[in-house]
């Protein structure tokens, strides 16, 4: 079936779009910028912010693009000094009595207000009267800070809450100037969604509690990523201010598959990233029935001589489904191929309620590669069905164990009793992100591996999309390396071994 | 344990299945409640929502929007009185002060239990009797200064 | 002695028990137009009458109504609404008010053939809280007429139903915008509605609407009895007809009266209000309402109460409530109730009409304490000017235009209000 097209133009350009589209649905996907505040692709219109006001034909008024259907050669322009009057009066109005917070304003860098006052405004405001003050710094969520004075009614937030989460938790009261936006009395927003909330909010009205106050987001630099929480898969941006090698915050990347959203649980991921909650060197034997620290070769080298030491038999893997697909073939490659290792277990949770979905985008399997393990056991001969190995492993009998240990610690809480009793079983060898494991003292030999954000790879979510880590972050750490780096050393040492 | 009265329960169910959407009787439901108390409760939001399934955000946006519904406890005569403009040319703000006199008068001997609260009122749509007030859904017309006295008399006694 | 006025709307005024049912139906051929309708003339047809009288709305914009009612879908199946905006908030107003006590059986009887005429089988009056005597008058009309099989289902045994019930609003002059309006009936804050789209199309529910002024209502049925030409008699060829005047001020007879549209203000003053309480000479006149620009006594020279005279004027008819100002009033302080009257009412949705006019208040409040600087007058012009065209509905620009106009027109007055000492209000 045909979709009906429209050409219409736009700022001299002329541009074909779907019966139906709004000239500021058209302008966002081919890259005109119309300002606005209240509307938003994932959201319906609300028209109230009179902010994206354009020039149609000859009407003596102007109007609203996102509420405008394009027709037939409809004639638009932004850059007419009409428009350019309308948007600084636009803005003046916005400001009249929102406070100058800035200083003291997490959104500052990435404010609509601060952007369109460099855009349109620079001039100095006649407004020299009293402001109209409302309630500031209000803990309406688990993450959330609500200031109602900087809150610009755009009512972004309040379509939020009904239409996506369908909560409906948010409302504006009052009248006029006085109106103000708001949880019912004492109530809170209890729900996964609530950074969307942030992210959506043009100014610093809602914030983020984990984020206030840690940094200037001018300081910060962005690469996008693939969310490690489950295995939606949703793609994200992962902020890091790499001077100092700390990770700050994660943000949801428009896709196919998240939508423009991503949970809270997801926000989450960055912070086992940061150096305190990494392992940040290897560790072997010492000799003396202890370990040191060593080098990442050292390590290596001394766990090729353990597998020098055994035969296939009595070798095993436990391997958690948080690595890439590239990952587990380079893994495979070595272990399985070259050294005939049958012996591979999957690392997984074991209360794990692999069929819960919170109908938004949040999985049970709390994995980003469970088919990816998947796939790769298959491709090399081996059993694919998804199962928790732990149990079967310490049955195994193996002598020396490979563990790949999960990323994303705080999903996993059976996790310090299971690093407990792999360090009871013979030589255990476990490669990890965090630094958990190097509080075990039993465990001996340790490898410290990048995280998601600092390494290339792929993902394939529960649809079996493939979703890409492409732009990695320099590791926060020095000694850190990839599996795929790792093992392509270990296979050097070993053929030479 | 209900705070509503039985007749206010009937009242309530039955606007709940007059329009077209049980939202419409908000509206009616608290001219209702407000007939019988004077003002809206939380404790009355709270069975609105749990026994009625009464949104609470839409009622408290309905309740802050309009002019009419009071979230806290009222004087038992609220006085309206028309501030605009031909009730202003006429002489409001003179018979507002007395008004204010009065109640400021009367607060001071019986504190909340005073029997007149004042709100200075943007319309009430009779333009030909200016001044025009109104106590509780009586309306009085040519409200003068001159007469403030005889008429809040009416309702309760004044302190000399 | 003035001649007989023409009485198409207060058709019963002055009868004994000019509200009830008996008197409309026996004295003035009540129900006799609905009859005529339901007992065999096409929707298209009763659009069609309206449409040749010129019928304008009566709520203050003008729209024709017969063009408005073709505006919905026909061939669309589904519930349709016809609601009459008894709101009546415009300050200066309070003509519908009087309408529905004196002739109510009128306003339910042209609801019932607007209601055919847009396909639609059940209709709301919108009456504001304020008007409790009122809606008691309009509820016990419509339960006469329920009584009377004029309401309800099969009437005259057409085949036509139409339920109609009262809905009382809860103090806010937005609710008189037909879209606010509609955002109250459904249990919402009265916010106006973006438009597109228009509530004949997508209204009440997102059901095709038609919201009409009470006073546009009351004039179908005569339209309907005594034909398109004989409506046209009367009033001018734009604005034809008769209009209720609500006229207030330090007058002799302020009230409601019905005249024909062109009828001469100084009739309207002098003859209908009894004119100016001795001792007064008129220094300004608000022709149709708080949002109308003011007009000064020079302006209201000749001047006529039709739609077309009022725009030569840059003014409007508006709603027909006309305040007139005498020379012992502070324009000062007049201006600032109008502009409080605004900030307080307005809806809060639109970033101009909200900010807008809580400023212009905020400035007002500076020059009523006399702490601001001159160039504080000019200043609300400059804001006023900017807030208008630009927002969901016209508050905005209701606001707006009068500002504009006093600065214009009484800037003298205002400089020396803020240039004066202490005290000075006026009497």
């Amino acid at each position: 079936m045909s979709t009906e097209t429209v050409t219409f133009n736009l700022n001299d350009r002329d541009i074909t779009v779907p019966k139906g589209t709004t000239v500021m649905e058209a302008a966002h996907k081919h890259d005109v910028y119309i300002p606005h505040f209240c509307w938003h692709p994932g959201l319906s219109i609300a028209g109230v912010c009179r902010f994206c006001l354009v020039k149609v034909d000859n009407r003596p008024k102007l109007e609203i693009a996102c509420n405008l259907q394009a027709t037939p050669g409809m004639k638009v322009s932004t850059l007419l000094p009409e428009v350019k009057e309308a948007h600084k009066w636009a803005l003046e109005f916005h400001l009249v009595n929102h406070p100058l917070d800035c200083p003291i304003c997490d959104q500052a860098g990435e404010c609509k207000l601060q952007d369109f006052y460099m855009e349109v405004g620079k001039y100095k405001s006649e407004m020299d009267r009293p402001k109209v003050l409302k309630p500031k710094a209000l803990d309406v969520g688990s993450d959330l800070v609500l200031d109602t004075e900087r809150c610009i009614l755009c009512d972004r937030c309040v379509r939020f809450e009904q239409e996506v989460t369908k909560t409906g938790a948010l409302g504006i009261f009052n009248r006029g100037d006085r109106a103000v936006v708001g949880t019912y009395p004492d109530k809170k927003i209890e729900h996964n969604y609530q950074d969307n909330l942030v992210d959506i909010c043009p100014v610093g009205a809602f914030t983020s509690r984990d984020f206030r106050f840690k940094q200037r987001v001018w300081f910060l630099k962005d690469q996008p990523a693939v969310c490690p929480g489950c295995s939606t898969g949703c793609h994200v941006k992962v902020y890091a201010k790499p001077q100092v090698r700390t990770y700050f915050r994660v943000k949801p990347q428009e896709s196919e598959v998240n939508g423009h959203w991503m949970c809270d649980v997801g926000r989450k991921t960055y912070k086992h990233l940061n150096q305190d909650q990494r392992l940040r060197f290897a560790v072997a034997e010492d000799g003396k029935g202890g370990r040191k620290r060593v080098s990442v070769a050292e390590a290596i080298a001394s766990l090729a001589v353990q597998l020098r030491g055994v035969s296939a038999s009595d070798i095993a893997l436990l391997v958690s489904p948080q690595y890439t697909c590239e990952e587990y073939d380079a893994l495979f490659s070595f272990f399985v191929k070259k050294l005939g290792v049958s012996k591979v277990f999957q690392w997984r949770e074991p209360t794990e309620s692999l069929d819960a979905f919170d109908g938004l985008l949040y999985r049970g399997d709390h994995n980003p590669n469970t088919l990816g393990l998947s796939e790769a056991l298959a491709k090399v001969g081996l059993a694919k069905e998804v199962k928790n190995g732990f149990d079967d492993l310490a049955r195994s009998g193996a002598k020396v164990v490979v563990a790949l240990a999960p990323e994303i610690e705080f999903q996993f809480p059976s996790l310090p009793a299971q690093l407990q009793k792999l360090s009871e079983l013979a030589f255990v060898s476990v490669w990890a992100t965090a630094g958990s494991a190097y509080n075990v003292k039993g465990l001996r030999h340790l490898v410290p591996l990048k995280g998601f954000a600092e390494k290339k790879g792929t993902f394939r979510n529960f649809q079996g999309k493939v979703g890409e880590l492409s732009k990695p972050f320099p590791a926060a750490v020095d000694e850190a390396k990839d599996v795929v780096e790792v093992v392509t050393a270990l296979a050097e040492v070993w053929a030479h071994a | 344990m209900s705070v509503f009265s039985e007749s206010l329960k009937a009242k309530i169910e039955s606007f709940l299945t007059r329009y077209e959407t049980r939202r419409s009787a908000i509206l009616p439901v608290l001219h209702a409640i407000q007939d019988e108390t004077g003002w809206v409760s939380d404790a009355q939001i709270e069975e609105l929502h749990h026994k009625y399934g009464l949104d609470r955000i839409h009622i408290k946006e309905v309740i802050t929007f309009y002019d009419i519904y009071k979230d806290h406890p009222v004087r038992k005569y609220q006085i309206r009185y028309c501030k605009n403009l031909t009730c202003h040319m006429l002489g409001a703000q003179d018979a507002i002060c007395r008004i204010k006199e009065h109640i400021k008068a009367l607060d001071a001997q019986l504190g909340e239990d005073g029997p007149f609260s004042l709100e200075e009122f943007p319309c009430l749509g009779k333009c030909d009797g200016a001044p025009v007030m109104l106590v509780n859904k009586e309306r009085i017309e040519h409200a003068t200064v001159d007469k403030i006295d005889t008429i809040l008399s009416k309702y309760a006694p004044l302190p000399k | 002695m003035a001649e007989q006025k023409p009485k198409i709307i207060l058709q019963t005024e002055g009868l004994p028990d000019q509200h009830s049912l008996k008197t409309y139906v026996e004295k003035v051929n009540g129900y006799t137009a609905v009859r005529k309708v339901l007992g065999g003339m096409s929707r298209e047809q009763v659009i069609e009458e309206v449409k040749q009288a010129g019928l304008r709305g009566r709520g203050g914009a003008g729209f024709l109504t017969g063009l408005k009612w073709s505006f919905v879908p026909k061939d669309i199946t589904g519930p349709k609404y016809l609601i009459c905006n008894n709101d009546e908030s415009e300050p200066g107003t309070f003509k519908d008010r009087y309408l529905c006590i004196t002739n109510p059986h009128q306003v339910i009887e042209g609801m019932v053939i607007a209601a055919y005429a847009i396909g639609a089988n059940k209709g709301y009056i919108y009456t504001r809280w304020e008007y409790q005597e009122e809606i008691g008058y309009l509820e016990n009309a419509i339960k006469e007429a329920y009584a009377a099989g004029l309401l309800g289902k099969n009437l005259f045994g057409s085949g036509f139903d139409f339920d109609l019930d009262h809905y009382t609003g809860a103090g806010a002059y937005i609710c008189g915008e037909e879209t606010g309006l509609i955002s109250s009936l459904e249990g919402k804050k009265g916010q106006p509605k973006v438009k597109p789209p228009f509530p004949a199309v997508s209204g009440y529910l997102g059901r095709p609407t038609i919201v009409n002024n009470t006073e546009t209502l009351a004039n179908v049925p005569w339209i309907i009895n005594n034909g398109a030409k004989a409506f046209r008699q009367f009033g001018t060829e734009k604005s034809p007809g008769t209009k209720l005047f609500s006229i207030s001020g330090a007058l002799n007879k302020p009230g409601v009266y019905e005249v024909p549209l062109g009828y001469p203000f100084a009739s309207l003053l002098n003859i209908e209000a009894g004119g100016m309480q001795a001792g007064r000479t008129l220094k300004a006149l608000i022709p149709g309402g708080a949002s109308a620009p003011v007009l000064t006594p020079a302006e209201c020279e000749g001047l006529t109460m039709d739609f077309e005279a009022m725009a030569q004027r840059n003014t409007m008819l508006g709603s027909g409530a006309v305040m007139v100002i005498d020379d012992r009033q502070s324009l000062a302080e007049l201006l600032k109730v109008t502009i409080e009257f605004f900030a307080h009412e307005s809806c809060g949705q639109c970033t101009p009409c909200r900010e807008g006019t809580g400023w212009l208040n905020n400035i007002m409040d500076g020059i009523m304490e006399r702490s601001a600087k001159p160039d504080n007058i000019e200043r609300l012009r400059t804001v006023a000017r900017n807030m208008g065209g630009k927002t969901i509905c016209a508050l905005s620009d209701a606001c707006a235009m009068p500002v504009m106009s006093y600065v214009q027109k009484f800037s003298g007055e205002l400089q020396a209000y803020l240039a004066a000492g202490s005290g000075g209000h006026s009497k």
